[in-house]
């Protein structure tokens, strides 16, 4: 009896004290258990979306995202071993040799970047390598990277992620397209494997969508080294080059030159902010003779020439209060016809041409041939140009606009617009994105968005193509632009450039050609720009041979063959 | 509780009261017949045991499972990288740019304006087919990066002479530190001036 009684006695005590460890565990901050148990046991992971690629028109991929790895080193283990790890990883993964190994080395550090964005079998080599030689300290973390595989090619147009954003180009332009939305996993684990039916859940992440451009990697790459070394060659600031398909509008290649590799993008600085845009689209400039092709098309649409119409060219023009209006070549009294003086470009002749059409109508053709308005083709920064009002306009603005000093234009806009002659007079709103796709601005911009307008009749349109066929022959100022065995249709300009602080022309020049082919039944328009070349040429000299590489490039690509029509027979002179 | 008439067991009295006599009903003794316990016993033991062996073996397998799903994962993840980087691969041998080096290698220039030809005809149409002369070539190098100065500084070269105690074990050492053996990467300093003879 006496024995139970005790035994109870240390029963009651034991439990007591279970009791009150109860207590202590469950009513005094039992958060901080639950918070241990879990740091123990539950992982959160990010489930990173993949980046949607960027695309040209048949599927090639320009920009793709790649399992990538960040190679982390830690001094405290690795310090001994330091130079053996910085050779092997120098030699591996293209690191600079002493850097690295004074980041092996660094004190009262745990954790050095020695390498980001290495793609992941590389990385995952190495570190066999280095566990194989037993050497300690280095780890790789996940670290999601952007290639390029073409390297420079359109790199102006895609851009490029930084760090952590993308920092230019269309990257940042769709970007919410592209980036898609992280998910996250939580889960518990065990020894590193997940435990079954253990606490978990998962959100599952969505994956940026692709995004395909109009552009053709080949062509842009043809594109883009032709107009390189014509730029070289000619000592130019800088280039452009479009390419559009005539009846669709959609551009095959948009180069710019200087640019850059997008797979090692240049820092941002004032010297080379344009370099990593799109010049084509932000840099507004004069276009010159070109323009006079736009010109005699409202001029034939308006009814008040033909190509035939006799035009006594004087040796220049003189305005009160200004430089008398000349001509590029020293001459005396002659007599062009209209034809005649598109093929020689004569600025006189142009003049008392225009002359017979109100300023409002020369306007009204002008911004309906897509002047003075962004084109929207979903390229950051795009510059508008300036066509003046043209109720505004001095017989002077009148003059100098009808030969296309005077207003501004980008590039696009201008490959547009002799587009427009290209397709019989119909301007068809240029594309750069395949369907639809919306900008960080919420525009609207593709192939889908695109519209069409007729500007001037098709009749209109064929004679001014027929008058610009004669730019491109024998002995004339586009004779570098011909494609044997093709008609080509085109217009040199060669215009003077307003300096960047006198507000004035600094004697510096913008050379261009724009054209198309076959002249008789377009498939392509081509449009060049060069701005200061410093070798005394002009368009047809400088931009007229990357005309004739590109497009001959085109014809042969496509397999364009010749229309086999008599090429334009119209007379320059009477 | 039934009673029977008493002029009716009157009556089976006088047909056959033998007979009567047999069938009359008695009250069954009971038999307890005691069914044994321990099949029983063994039946539930081994479904206890059997549910019980089930369990782990279920939770086993699906540890198991689990084991192999995460290192399939892993190897998926593996192959997967694998995959992207002979994408890489294949897409540097595809660029424009090495196709174009490859051919201006192998003499190849840029073409003039295409002939076609007409294979029901037999004939070449669209012009004469010229001979490529490499009049519209052009280079196809992308144009040198121009970096400003501070981005590109000389490299500044120094030569040191090696301590002359030292010079006679550098050359036997050397081979065998280039090929990282285990006794090589004790010899920090003859590996070093390995790599720097290399560089």
């Amino acid at each position: 009896m006496f024995r139970l009684r005790i035994g109870f006695i240390v029963i009651a005590m034991v439990l007591s004290f279970f009791g009150a460890r109860l207590i202590q565990l469950q009513a005094i901050d039992p958060k901080s258990y639950a918070a241990m148990a879990k740091r123990d046991g539950v992982i959160t992971a990010d489930l990173p979306a993949d980046r949607g690629a960027i695309v040209d028109r048949s599927g090639v991929e320009l920009a793709a995202s790649v399992d990538g790895m960040m190679v982390i080193g830690d001094p405290e283990l690795a310090r001994d071993d330091a130079p053996q790890i910085a050779r092997i990883l120098a030699e591996r993964l293209d690191l600079d040799y002493f850097s690295t190994l004074e980041r092996l080395r660094k004190s009262g550090t745990r954790y050095q970047y020695l390498a980001r964005r290495v793609p992941a079998t590389k990385a995952e080599a190495v570190l066999k390598e280095l566990d194989e030689l037993d050497y300690k300290g280095i780890t790789l973390e996940r670290d999601p990277m952007r290639n390029y595989p073409s390297d420079d090619i359109a790199a102006n147009l895609i851009g490029f992620l930084g760090e952590d954003e993308p920092l230019a180009g269309m990257e940042r332009t769709f970007d919410t397209q592209l980036a898609g939305t992280d998910g996250k996993a939580t889960y518990e684990v065990g020894a590193g494997y997940r435990i079954p039916l253990g606490e978990s859940t998962t959100v599952k992440p969505k994956n940026g969508e692709t995004l395909q451009l109009t552009i053709d990697r080949d062509v842009q790459f043809y594109t883009q080294r032709a107009l390189a070394a014509a730029v070289t060659k000619a000592r130019a600031d800088s280039g452009t080059a479009v390419v559009l398909d005539t009846k669709t509008g959609q551009t095959l290649a948009l180069a710019d030159v200087p640019t850059f590799n997008a797979n090692k993008p240049p820092l941002e600085t004032k010297r080379n902010a344009k370099n990593l845009g799109a010049r084509s689209l932000s840099e507004p400039y004069e276009p010159g003779s070109v323009e006079k092709a736009l010109t005699f098309a409202a001029l034939i649409d308006a009814g008040k020439i033909t190509p035939r119409t006799r035009i006594v060219v004087p040796s220049e023009i003189k305005r009160a209060g200004a430089a008398p209006i000349g001509d590029h070549w020293d001459h005396d009294k002659i007599k062009l016809t209209a034809a005649g003086v598109l093929a020689k470009s004569s600025n006189i002749g142009t003049v008392i041409a225009a002359r017979r059409l109100p300023s409002e109508t020369l306007y009204d053709y002008l911004t309906s041939f897509g002047l003075g308005q962004r084109t929207n083709i979903g390229v950051r920064g795009e510059s508008a140009g300036v066509v003046p009002d043209g109720a505004t306009w001095s017989e002077g603005t009148h003059d100098t606009i009808a030969f296309g000093q005077g207003l501004s234009v980008n590039a696009m806009q201008m490959a547009a617009a002799v587009n427009t002659l290209a397709n019989g007079g119909v301007y068809v709103d240029p594309s750069l994105v395949m369907g639809t796709a919306t900008t960080d601005s919420g525009q609207k911009v593709g192939t889908s968005q695109a519209g069409t307008h007729r500007v001037v009749s098709e009749d209109a349109a064929r004679q001014t193509a027929e008058m610009m066929e004669l730019v491109t022959a024998e002995g004339e100022a586009g004779s570098a632009a011909a494609v044997p065995n093709y008609r080509v249709a085109g217009k040199t300009g060669t215009a003077q450039r307003v300096g960047k602080d006198c507000r004035c022309y600094d004697g510096t020049f913008t050379v261009s050609f724009g054209g198309f082919a076959p002249a008789d039944d377009p498939r392509f328009t081509v449009y060049v720009v060069l701005q200061n070349p410093r070798n005394g040429m002009g368009g047809g000299g400088n931009a007229g041979p990357v005309f004739k590489q590109v497009m001959t490039y085109l014809l042969g690509k496509y397999g364009v063959k010749p229309t086999g029509t008599t090429p334009s027979t119209l007379p320059i002179e009477w | 509780m039934n009673t029977p008439l008493p002029q009716s067991r009157v009556r089976v009295q006088r047909i056959a009261e033998a007979a009567v006599e047999r069938a009359r009903l008695t009250v069954v003794p009971r038999v307890r017949a005691r069914t044994p316990r321990v099949p029983f016993v063994i039946m539930v033991s081994a479904l206890l045991v059997a549910g019980v062996v089930g369990l782990l073996m279920f939770n086993t397998t699906m540890q198991q499972n689990s084991f192999t799903s995460t290192d399939l994962e892993k190897q998926a993840g593996q192959l997967a990288a694998e995959r992207e980087g002979l994408q890489m691969e294949l897409d540097a041998l595809n660029a424009p740019q090495r196709i174009a080096q490859r051919a201006t290698e192998l003499g190849m220039v840029q073409g003039p304006a295409p002939a076609f030809i007409d294979l029901r005809q037999g004939k070449v149409t669209g012009g004469a087919a010229t001979p490529a002369d490499g009049a519209d070539s052009f280079s196809i190098e992308p144009p040198a990066v121009q970096k400003p100065k501070e981005l590109s500084p000389e490299p500044t070269i120094e030569y040191v002479d090696p301590p002359a105690r030292e010079r006679r074990n550098r050359d036997t050492a050397r081979s065998s530190a280039d090929e990282q053996s285990a006794t090589g990467r004790n010899e920090t300093e003859t590996n070093r001036r390995g790599d720097r003879s290399n560089r």
